[in-house]
């Protein structure tokens, strides 16, 4: 039996940059606000010194692993990942390995994306293919919901709830991109984007940095007293489920890959009950909804009842996406994954304010990309 | 040696444009029409379309050669035909040319093809001719281009229609034309054009065929007349004093002048009609003109039923307004010109010929699974390199599932995008001439070849779906 990872290594430190349309930043510029946010929070004042090595993930950098070295002047080794939108969760899950395996002792993780300076809302429709047009992310996605309506009997109003509770829980967190509070009737009334996408059911494209500082086990309280532990790490990737001739469109295979895996390493066996807190990849309405199932929180096609039921809104048993996601905290996408990981360190030191889940002991995070092919997911505990 | 025409196809684009949207009015159900190839079509892929339809039923090993003809093919430099053979899946052996330049070429490539059987060079020629000319948005010509195309499979055995005699004279006059680098045909006065241009010279070839076989008009069942428009041509068949029971409708306020392939359109609406030992003459124009008669056989009476002119006549979708037909035909401002550079990857566009031209996945030798596009390691049972190559472009599919895009640039949205199955393949592709709310899980579709985008400038083409439809 594999070993794994748990309680192998510790995140003594986290940072986020505001997400938003940064038009005033640079890619340097949110760097160095997520990295030196989490050097502070991890007690370290050299960086230089303590630093051993930097895993950075971005999927829109022109310039590369050096962008990160360069913005933070760090003289060390140096990793850029690319893994869709589970970029992030990878930059994370490759530090954990390095640190695990002795390679070093304390790493640096930083996801960031500047798509805001393309001159363009939402993906770029630059043809560099032939088949598989129109190349959007909306439109893969929702690829899933006309089987999923049709067997389950679910419709737009059930995707627009999730939007709903997740632009409240926007509100609540100083850094998201959006806070306002919308409606069910607003979600529905919004232009298509895809069928059954309209613009809310979206999640929103946004400039980002987030950082992370991750040690040893025996290490970590030298940094801090409170130390988060990582209880799994994994990311799964598999071929296109566009061209899988057994795939029915009513779950996402690689999540469900990578739960398995997760829950294994974490020695989880009832996730909905000994989970606490979760940010799932909601980068479109749908997408959360499938999560919920994929992961094991209900039953396939029960995700809509308890949406109704106010299952993982805030005060609910397990709350989702208790920043907004990235519906509205934002979706820088090498970023998201490590953002996820800054909120669920929050969460589990009591440190979310207002959005303060009641003492959660596991938190998980996950993201999900591509067609989709890539799934990430972090279990971190105290 | 005899040659004939064998089989024969036809295609009409389901897009129409009613003449009330040119005009500024709304448009009025039954009024005068012409069809349109939409933003995805040009005279290639309506080329494949008829051809595809003229070769059901017959084995395409069998061709041996491919004669294309069009004035509207988008290379100056860059063959037609040797594009339309592959994603016709014809063989490598095929011999192929363009017959180019003249709205008679469409005629003169069916003459070459009978001459070349004859001769005994070859046996089975397929001649496609497809036009898609432009002309300037509120010019008189407007009314009267249409878009079209017709194939013919052309050989020396089991006609269903026989090549009887020809008869061409050659001219020079400045009537019709369009420059280097210009998008619109230019016309000089119209009563000049017909006066010394069409009148006289369409009377001449007809005139000429009949002497050649000794024969007037009532001889003929049938007169395919070439026109640039509805009274001309009705002045011309007057002249050659062609009754109107025998004089094939020209088609204007239906379909409209399809250029080169014009004439052959005629000609295939009059094979639909024929009976067995029937003479039909087409005529077509252009920089001269020439007339060709044909003798129908017993074996027209057995060929299966297929789209012909009426068939796809039958099929239409109005153009909503007029601003669409515009944006369709890349004829609105726009704030960017049009990206000009290197385009797609050669190299990629040569390695996937198979896939996105010929519309051919794989079938796992080991497993039997079929899939696409080509890939080394089996999807199913993992098997490495083990696979024979699979044509999907003439089976039918099913919609698996679908969306709709509402992002994708596109004159009409939303775009209809599906995963579709076809042999156990699952591919992403577009459905094409449907309605949003036709779309259902689980429909049939069949499959045509069209221009996906012109990135570089160039027109890019790929396969998309359509709902399956029957024959008849």
């Amino acid at each position: 039996m594999r070993e794994g990872i748990r309680d192998k290594v510790a995140i003594v430190g986290v940072g986020c940059c505001k997400f938003g349309e940064n038009w005033d930043q640079s890619p340097s510029d949110m760097i160095v606000d997520a990295a030196y946010e989490a050097y502070a929070d991890a007690g370290i004042d050299d960086p230089q010194a303590r630093i051993d090595a930097v895993f950075t993930g971005s999927i829109y950098s022109n310039k590369g692993p050096h962008e990160c070295s360069d913005a933070l002047k760090l003289w060390k080794p140096v990793t850029m990942v690319s893994n869709y939108c589970a970029t992030g969760t990878d930059a994370f899950r490759c530090a954990v390995m390095s640190i695990a395996c002795g390679m070093y002792d304390t790493v640096l993780v930083v996801g960031y994306d500047k798509p805001k300076d393309r001159g363009v809302s939402g993906p770029s429709v630059v043809m560099s293919q032939v088949r598989d047009l129109p190349q959007t992310p909306a439109g893969w996605f929702s690829l899933a919901a006309a089987r999923y309506f049709e067997r389950f009997g679910a419709g737009r109003e059930d995707l627009a709830r999730i939007s709903v509770k997740n632009h409240h829980n926007g509100t609540l967190a100083p850094k998201s991109f959006l806070k306002r509070e919308i409606t069910v009737e607003d979600v529905l009334s919004a232009r298509i984007i895809s069928w059954p996408f309209g613009l809310y059911d979206c999640a929103a494209q946004t400039d980002g940095a987030a950082a992370a500082i991750v040690t040893r086990a025996d290490l970590a309280k030298g940094f801090r007293d409170d130390p988060v532990y990582v209880k799994a790490v994994t990311v799964f990737g598999g071929p296109n489920p566009q061209k899988d001739p057994s795939n029915d469109f009513l779950s996402w295979k690689p999540t469900v890959h990578a739960a398995k895996e997760a829950y294994r390493q974490a020695g989880i066996s009832d996730p909905f009950r000994q989970i606490d807190v979760a940010q799932l990849h909601d980068c479109f309405s749908l997408t959360e909804l499938l999560s919920y199932e994929d992961l094991g929180f209900c039953e396939k096609g029960q995700g809509k009842e308890h949406v109704a039921a106010g299952t993982f809104a805030l005060g609910g048993e397990l709350p989702v996406n208790t920043d907004g996601g990235l519906k509205s905290f934002g979706h820088p996408t090498g970023a998201t994954g490590v953002r996820m990981i800054y909120e669920n360190v929050l969460q589990l030191q009591r440190r979310a304010g207002p959005r303060q889940v009641e003492s959660p002991s596991l938190a998980l995070s996950h993201n999900i990309g591509g067609h989709p092919t890539s799934c990430g997911i972090a279990i971190l505990g105290i | 040696m005899a040659a004939g025409i064998v089989s024969y196809g036809a295609y009409v684009p389901v897009t129409r444009l009613p003449f009330a949207l040119v005009a500024g009015r709304a448009a009025k159900e039954g009024g005068p029409e012409k069809a349109v190839a939409w933003n995805d079509e040009d005279a290639v892929t309506m080329a494949v379309a008829a051809a595809a339809s003229c070769l059901r039923g017959h084995d395409r090993a069998g061709v041996d050669a491919l004669w294309f003809a069009s004035t509207t093919y988008p290379f100056h430099e860059k063959q037609a035909a040797a594009l339309v053979a592959r994603a016709l899946d014809l063989p490598r052996a095929t011999r192929t040319a363009d017959y180019s330049g003249s709205l008679r070429s469409g005629l003169q490539a069916l003459r070459g093809a009978f001459d070349a059987v004859a001769a005994g060079t070859a046996r089975r020629v397929l001649v496609v001719a497809s036009d898609c000319r432009l002309p300037a948005p509120g010019s008189a010509l407007e009314t009267n281009f249409g878009d079209g195309a017709a194939a013919f499979l052309v050989g020396d055995a089991e006609a269903i229609a026989s090549f009887e005699a020809g008869f061409a004279v050659a001219d020079e006059i400045v009537d019709l034309w369009r420059g280097e680098g210009e998008s619109f045909v230019h016309s000089w006065e119209d009563r000049f054009v017909v006066q010394e241009g069409y009148a006289p010279r369409i009377a001449e070839a007809v005139a000429g065929l009949f002497e050649r076989l000794g024969i007037g008009p009532a001889e003929c069942a049938r007169v395919a007349l070439f026109a640039p428009d509805a009274r001309s041509h009705a002045d011309a068949a007057r002249r050659l004093r062609i009754p109107a029971e025998r004089l094939q409708d020209p088609l204007f306020g239906r379909l409209g002048n399809a250029g080169a392939a014009y004439a052959p359109l005629l000609l295939a609406a009059a094979l639909e009609g024929a009976k067995p030992g029937e003479r039909l003459v087409a005529a077509g124009y252009g920089d001269g003109a020439e007339a060709l008669s044909l003798q129908t056989t017993a074996a027209i009476e057995k060929l299966e039923p297929r789209r012909g002119v009426s068939w796809h006549l039958a099929r239409r979708r109005a153009v909503k307004s007029y601003d669409r037909y515009l944006k369709a035909r890349g004829l609105q401002t726009r704030e960017w010109p049009q990206a000009h550079d290197a385009g797609l990857s050669a190299t990629i566009h040569f390695r996937e010929r198979d896939e996105d031209l010929s519309f051919c996945g794989q079938r796992c030798r080991r497993c039997g699974a079929v899939q696409f596009p080509m890939q080394r390691v089996c999807e199913t049972c993992f098997a490495k390199d083990e696979f024979e190559r699979v044509r999907l472009s003439d089976r039918t599919g099913r919609v698996v599932t679908y969306t709709f895009d509402f992002f994708f640039p596109t004159p009409d949205p939303p775009t209809v995008v599906t995963i579709t199955e076809v042999e156990g393949a699952r591919i992403h592709l577009q459905l094409v001439n449907v309605a949003p709310e036709q779309v259902k899980l689980e429909m049939p579709v069949e499959f045509v070849f069209r221009k996906i985008h012109e990135t570089g400038g160039r027109p890019n083409y790929y396969w998309k779906a359509v709902p399956l439809e029957t024959e008849r």
